[in-house]
Order: structure tokens, then C-alpha cells, then sequence
């Protein structure tokens, strides 16, 4: 009997954790061309609100995701405000460092206080799952999936249809001329990067049962996830959702049928083929620093 | 009644003055041209009074209100609107998506009206209703400026500053932007004008003010400028000696 359905399924599930981070990593590069180096660490601070609001003061599962969720939101304009903002006519390259900085600082805070020893988080549901044919649809793995096909087909629907969308489109291209319509450009900017830490912080909590919650998984996800963005195609937002996909399938089957240890290498295989076969990414135009 | 009443503006970006001192009136219902050659400080002028210049002293007060030291975003609100040098359209947005982002300084407004609003520019603009659901970066130049003078008529604005609207265009599509601006005063919109073409300006404004490095050489009505030499030398060329 073949693996292979189970393997699949399992590698969409963990691609779709790499798609949500890669999602909001894309979103900053697209409303102010904001390149974030800490963006794995918005899952890992997701994940970490929610040891103290779960674990540590024991609150309801769902409330205490909830309220990580909205605590993200809040440390995603915190740290826009002191990240970002400072630097913010000094061009990409300060920012970048800035955000490096963040990360280290964020990943040590949380060694400070947690040590290196990974805490455990359950999942959303108790159920363990069911069967579908032969492929076992674990509960965690597979609301996973669906929240993220949720998120993405909502984030469309938000950037295509609605104004608020529009505008933070015409920010991203244009962000002086955004204001000279009277756009809040300000306020666009700390919205995304609100919501970016938002999508991060959730993409660590759903994918905290499957992984452990312990400081690497920042950096784990960040790397994965800017991985996805390269393979997608810098700055493209369909080419950040297949590129996470794309490599959580192709480390779950390089896992499975060639090297277990190796898992964390086949995302990088992938990304060198990619950028020698076709440097652009699949959906993106050129890999070259915005004028 | 005056609209925009600039006092004593000054304004620098890194070293050296670019404004040294101007003083200009636009009032309700005017069109006024702002000529001068190239880097006199026309584009500078019209920044400054977006807020977009680093460094501004003196005064611009806007329908009552003191603009001076205010963000971009909140003088656009007072119904300001300003179609800048280039164009500045949004590449990667439909042509409707663009036009319609021009009534982002009137937040309050509902979808359903926005809707019909583009769609009366689309009527008003005839030549963009084909090209609407075209994404801007594919248009020509003329096309373009269409839509960003319709964009900024989208903000229903007090004031629209227009900054050489011609730049670029063959003398069709010029004579049709001319047009288009009269047009808009029939509407009852008051227009700054930035041109280089100082004729086709003459011909549809009520007052020009002609700047030379930083201040003002001359004010007057068309004719006071057709008929001062220093000008017609300077800025009208050859041709307005024979108009
Ligand atoms: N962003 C800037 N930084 C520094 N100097 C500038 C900037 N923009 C304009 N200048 C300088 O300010 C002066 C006035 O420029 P401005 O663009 O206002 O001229 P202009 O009258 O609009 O000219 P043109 O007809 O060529 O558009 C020029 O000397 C120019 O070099
Ligand atoms: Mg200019």
C-alpha cells in the first residue's frame, strides 16, 4: 500500500504553516517594502503567549488562543513602532539589520525566561482524527489546512474586493502618492505589519502540537518560510502560498523516502534548484532591489 | 473669496533655498497658471503645499485653514486633490481600481455611490471606459494622464493642483487635456496650473503667476503677459509673439 496519499497530506498540512508565515512576510515587503528577518519569531511569540495563557494561567483552550492571537496584533505594532519606524526614511537595508537584531533579541528573551527545553502544547481539537479511504486525517493537520484555505481565500477576498485592500495595494506601489489621496498610509503600514504577526503567531500555535514549542522554531519557520517567498517569487503573494506548500510536500516526502535527518536540507535543495533553473521564482518577476 | 492664500513660503530640501519667499493667491472658481522654466520651483511649490517639502517656513493657508506643517494625508482631506509631475499612477491596479482610489480623502462615502461616481468619470472620460478594467501600467501616455486627472476629480476637490498635465503628449491629446481642464472649471473646480507650455496655459487661465529660481518675476492676466516682453522672451517663445 502506497504512502504516498499520507505523505501528501501531511506535507500540505506542514506547507500550509509555511504559507502562512511566508503570507505575512510577503504582505510587509508589499505595503512597505519591509523585508522582516524576525518573522519567524512572530510564531514563535505566538506560540509562547500561548504557553503562559494556556499552560500557565489555565485559561479555556480557545479563549487563550483567541487572546494570543489578539496580543500578536498588539506586539506586531510594537514592534513595527520600534523596529521600523526610527528607520523608516533610511531606505531596506537598516530595516533589515533592525529586524536581525529583533530576532536575536526575541530568541534570547526567550531563553532568558524559558530555558532550552521545548514546552508542550495540545492541539485544537482532542480528537485524534479519522480515516478518509486510507489516509488518516489527523485533527491538528487537518484544521491546519482548512484554517489556512480560510485565511488565504479571505485575504483575497479583503485585498481584491474591499477598499481597505485597495488602499493597501496603492501603498505598496506608490506610498507618497497614497498619501497625496488622503490613504492613512501610517496606519496601513501598522496594519499590516499587525496582522502579519498575527498570521505568524497563529501559523506557531496550530503547528506548537506538531513541533514542540521551544526558541528554535522561529528561526526554523523564518528560514522555511523566506525559502517559500524565494521559490514563489519575491514579493508575490500567490507564489508565498505554493512556495510554503511546495516545500512542506517536498520535506515530508524527501523525509519519508530518502533521509530523515537531512528533512531540513530538501527545502534548500529545492530553493537552489529553483533559483538556477528559474531565478525569478514561479510567479515572480525579477530578484533584484526595488529602485 | 480666497482659497489658497501662500505668504512668504520658503522651502529647501538638503542645501539652499528653492522658495525663496513666494507669495500666491488662487481664488474660488479661478484657474491660475504657475509658469516658469525648468527647476524655477513650480513642482516645488505645488509639494510644498502638500506637504511633501522637508523644509517649509511662512504660510499657506488653505479654505481658512493653516496647511503649513500638516501631513500629506490630512491636507489631501480637506479636499485638496494634486495630480503630480509623472503621472504617479498605481502600475499594478485597474484603471477604475485607480480612479476610484481618488475619493480616498472622502473615507465616509459608501461603496454603492463610489461605484456610480466612477462611472460617471468613466462618462466624463469616454476614452478610459474601454480601458477600465486594464491594469494602468499598460496604458499610453495620454491614456495615463487621463486617468489621473480623473483620479484626482474623484477626491470632488476644492482646489485641484495640476502639475504639466501636457508633459509628454502630442499636440493632439494636449489640445484634448485643455480641454478637459475647462471642462473641469465648468464644473466648478478651481485649478493651480503648472505648465511648461506657458500658451496653452494663457489660453484657459484667468490669472498666471511666472516663477524665475525661487520668486516671483510677474503676476498678472494673460494678456498683461502677453504683452510684457521680459515674459514673452523668456517663457511664451516665439510663438506668442505672433499669436
Ligand atoms: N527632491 C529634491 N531634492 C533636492 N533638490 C530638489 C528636489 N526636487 C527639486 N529639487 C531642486 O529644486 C529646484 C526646483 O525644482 P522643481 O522641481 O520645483 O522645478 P520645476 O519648476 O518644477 O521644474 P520643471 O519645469 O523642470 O519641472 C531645482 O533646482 C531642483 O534641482
Ligand atoms: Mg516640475
Amino acid at each position: 500500500m502506497s504512502m504516498l496519499p499520507q505523505l501528501l497530506f501531511t506535507g500540505v498540512s506542514i506547507g500550509s504553516i509555511y504559507a502562512l508565515v511566508a503570507l505575512g512576510f510577503v504582505l510587509l515587503i508589499r505595503s512597505a517594502n519591509i523585508v522582516n528577518f524576525a518573522q519567524g519569531e512572530f510564531s514563535m511569540m505566538g506560540a509562547y503567549f500561548m504557553v503562559i495563557l494556556f499552560a500557565g494561567l489555565g485559561l479555556p483552550y480557545a479563549l487563550a488562543l483567541v487572546l494570543a492571537v489578539v496580543l500578536m496584533t498588539v506586539f506586531g505594532v510594537a514592534f513595527a513602532w520600534i523596529t521600523y519606524w526610527p528607520l523608516r526614511d533610511r531606505g531596506q537595508v537598516p530595516v533589515i539589520i533592525s529586524t536581525i537584531g529583533a530576532s536575536i533579541l526575541l530568541a534570547n528573551l526567550i531563553l532568558a525566561t524559558y530555558g532550552p527545553s521545548p514546552q508542550v502544547l495540545p492541539g485544537l481539537f482532542d480528537g485524534t482524527g479519522f480515516l478518509v479511504g486510507n489516509v488518516f486525517m489527523d485533527s491538528q493537520y487537518l484544521s491546519i489546512i482548512v484554517i489556512t484555505v480560510v485565511l488565504v481565500a479571505l485575504q483575497y477576498l479583503v485585498f481584491e474586493k474591499t477598499m481597505v485592500g485597495k488602499k493597501l495595494q496603492a501603498t505598496s506601489q506608490d506610498r507618497e502618492m497614497a498619501a497625496l489621496l488622503g490613504i492613512p498610509v501610517v496606519a496601513m503600514i501598522f496594519g499590516t505589519f499587525a496582522y502579519s504577526a498575527a498570521l505568524g503567531g497563529l501559523a506557531g500555535i496550530l503547528v506548537a502540537p506538531i513541533l514542540y514549542v521551544s526558541v528554535g522554531i522561529g528561526a526554523m519557520i523564518g528560514v522555511k518560510a523566506f525559502a517559500a517567498n524565494i521559490i514563489g517569487g519575491f514579493g508575490s503573494i500567490p507564489g508565498a502560498i505554493c512556495g510554503g506548500f511546495i516545500i512542506g510536500i517536498v520535506e515530508t516526502l524527501g523525509a519519508a523516502y530518502i533521509s530523515v535527518p537531512y528533512k531540513d536540507a530538501f527545502a534548500f535543495v529545492m530553493l537552489i534548484v529553483v533559483l538556477l533553473v528559474r531565478p525569478q521564482g514561479l510567479f515572480g518577476e525579477r530578484i533584484a532591489e526595488k529602485a | 473669496m480666497k482659497l489658497l492664500e501662500v505668504e512668504g513660503l520658503t522651502a529647501r530640501y538638503n542645501a539652499g533655498d528653492v522658495l525663496k519667499g513666494l507669495d500666491l493667491t488662487v481664488d474660488d472658481g479661478e484657474i491660475v497658471a504657475l509658469l516658469g522654466s525648468n527647476g524655477a520651483g513650480k513642482t516645488t511649490t505645488l509639494r510644498a503645499i502638500c506637504g511633501l517639502v522637508p523644509h517649509v517656513s511662512g504660510s499657506i493657508r488653505f479654505a481658512g485653514t493653516q496647511i503649513l506643517g500638516m501631513k500629506t494625508a490630512a491636507i489631501a482631506r480637506l479636499d485638496l486633490a494634486h495630480v503630480p509631475e509623472g503621472r504617479r499612477l498605481f502600475p499594478g491596479l485597474t484603471v477604475r481600481d485607480n480612479i476610484l482610489l481618488g475619493s480616498s480623502n472622502r473615507p465616509g462615502v459608501a461603496r454603492a455611490d463610489l461605484k456610480r461616481e466612477v462611472d460617471a468619470m468613466l462618462d466624463f472620460f469616454p476614452d478610459l471606459k474601454p480601458l477600465q478594467h486594464a491594469y494602468a501600467w499598460t496604458l499610453s501616455g495620454g491614456q495615463m494622464q487621463m486617468v489621473a486627472v480623473a483620479r484626482g476629480l474623484m477626491a470632488k476637490p476644492k482646489l485641484l493642483l495640476l502639475d504639466e498635465p501636457s508633459l509628454g503628449l502630442g499636440p493632439l491629446i494636449v489640445q484634448q487635456v485643455f480641454r478637459i481642464i475647462s471642462q473641469i472649471r465648468e464644473r466648478g473646480t478651481t485649478v493651480l496650473l503648472v505648465e511648461q507650455n506657458a500658451n496653452m496655459a494663457l489660453s484657459v487661465a484667468d490669472r498666471a503667476y511666472v516663477l524665475e529660481a525661487g520668486t516671483l518675476l510677474v503676476s498678472g492676466k494673460p494678456d498683461a503677459l502677453w504683452n510684457n516682453d521680459q515674459v514673452r522672451m523668456a517663457y511664451l517663445g516665439g510663438l506668442a509673439a505672433s499669436a
